[in-house]
């Protein structure tokens, strides 16, 4: 792996998918990596975005969350690899998101915030932007062409 | 009913305009907040474990989230423990811990239905500093420190 860094790493709730951070060239992105061949899968929509930092994966890992920046802004984003959409989450005003949790049916997002000083968590429903994924649903590897 | 109609149409208005929006678990974010210092949270299926400040010190609490209420996790949170990471799986009975204790860093794992704690080992060379456990409780995935790099060790469990 020579002097590439790996960290912040998720897996998905089949244990097909491990997403991690890399940090490379002074670069840190997020990657997407099958279990157990370590085979690399593409991500369409976060590229360009670095730094990348806490990524998340649902159950069958339809959903990849992950914070991105975006200008001078840290946003958390939902990559849906089985529609090839992204989604962005907005944080509420004034305060700025550290680390993100999604639930295994990625029905629910929690975000760690900083507002006034203080680290406090919040959660979001999602249930009306994402479809479920759940237990024994649809396998995801490669994204529809 | 007079105010009720302008809100409601701005709201849908809003609606309309930005598309859907996440919405706000209001009650179990108020909840939250008054509670004081929250971090490294980690959602399960109707739970959620995170870090709480309380009383001038850190300790690990489950949250039933349709409940909103916090589960006992006896036997996990120790007074000279200082806990650095923590994830649970999707039923909210397996916890995964990174922790510091007597000046070391170790991972543990927690089983609710037990009340039991079992010390998961590492590498001799590893120092953990954050925990992913899988949904379904059976692997972890720990970030180590490791001859200065950051590495990550995949552990299965039994």
């Amino acid at each position: 792996m020579g002097s590439e860094q790996r960290r912040d790493p998720a897996l998905s709730g089949n244990g097909r998918l491990l997403a991690s951070i890399s940090d490379r060239q002074g670069r840190s992105s997020v990657i997407l990596q099958e279990q157990p061949s370590g085979r690399l899968l593409p991500l369409r929509h976060l590229r360009g975005h670095s730094p990348h930092r806490s990524p998340a994966l649902s159950w069958n890992g339809r959903y990849l969350a992950v914070l991105m920046q975006q200008g001078m802004q840290t946003v958390a984003v939902v990559e849906d690899r089985l529609r090839g959409q992204l989604l962005r989450l907005p944080a509420p005003a004034g305060a700025s998101v550290e680390r993100l949790s999604l639930a295994p049916d990625g029905q629910t997002v929690a975000l760690q915030l900083v507002q006034g000083g203080q680290q406090r968590v919040q959660v979001f429903d999602l249930s009306g932007l994402l479809e479920p994924d759940r237990a024994g649903g649809q396998r995801i590897s490669d994204p529809p062409p | 009913m007079k105010l009720l109609a302008p809100a409601l149409l701005a709201t849908t208005l809003l609606t309309g305009c930005l598309g859907p929006m996440p919405i706000p678990r209001s009650g179990l974010n108020r909840q939250l907040e008054q509670a004081g210092g929250n971090r490294d949270p980690s959602l399960g299926l109707r739970w959620m474990a995170l870090i709480q400040q309380r009383g001038g010190r850190e300790q690990v609490q489950l949250l039933d989230l349709q409940r909103q209420l916090p589960v006992p996790v006896p036997g996990l949170n120790r007074p000279d423990a200082l806990p650095i990471s923590v994830s649970t799986d999707a039923n909210g009975e397996r916890l995964a811990l990174v922790r510091q204790l007597g000046g070391r860093s170790e991972v543990v794992l927690y089983r609710r239905a037990l009340q039991s704690l079992q010390l998961i080992p590492m590498a001799s060379d590893s120092i953990p500093t954050q925990v992913s456990l899988r949904a379904d409780g059976r692997q972890l995935a720990v970030q180590v420190s490791r001859n200065g790099l950051w590495q990550i060790d995949l552990v299965e469990l039994p």
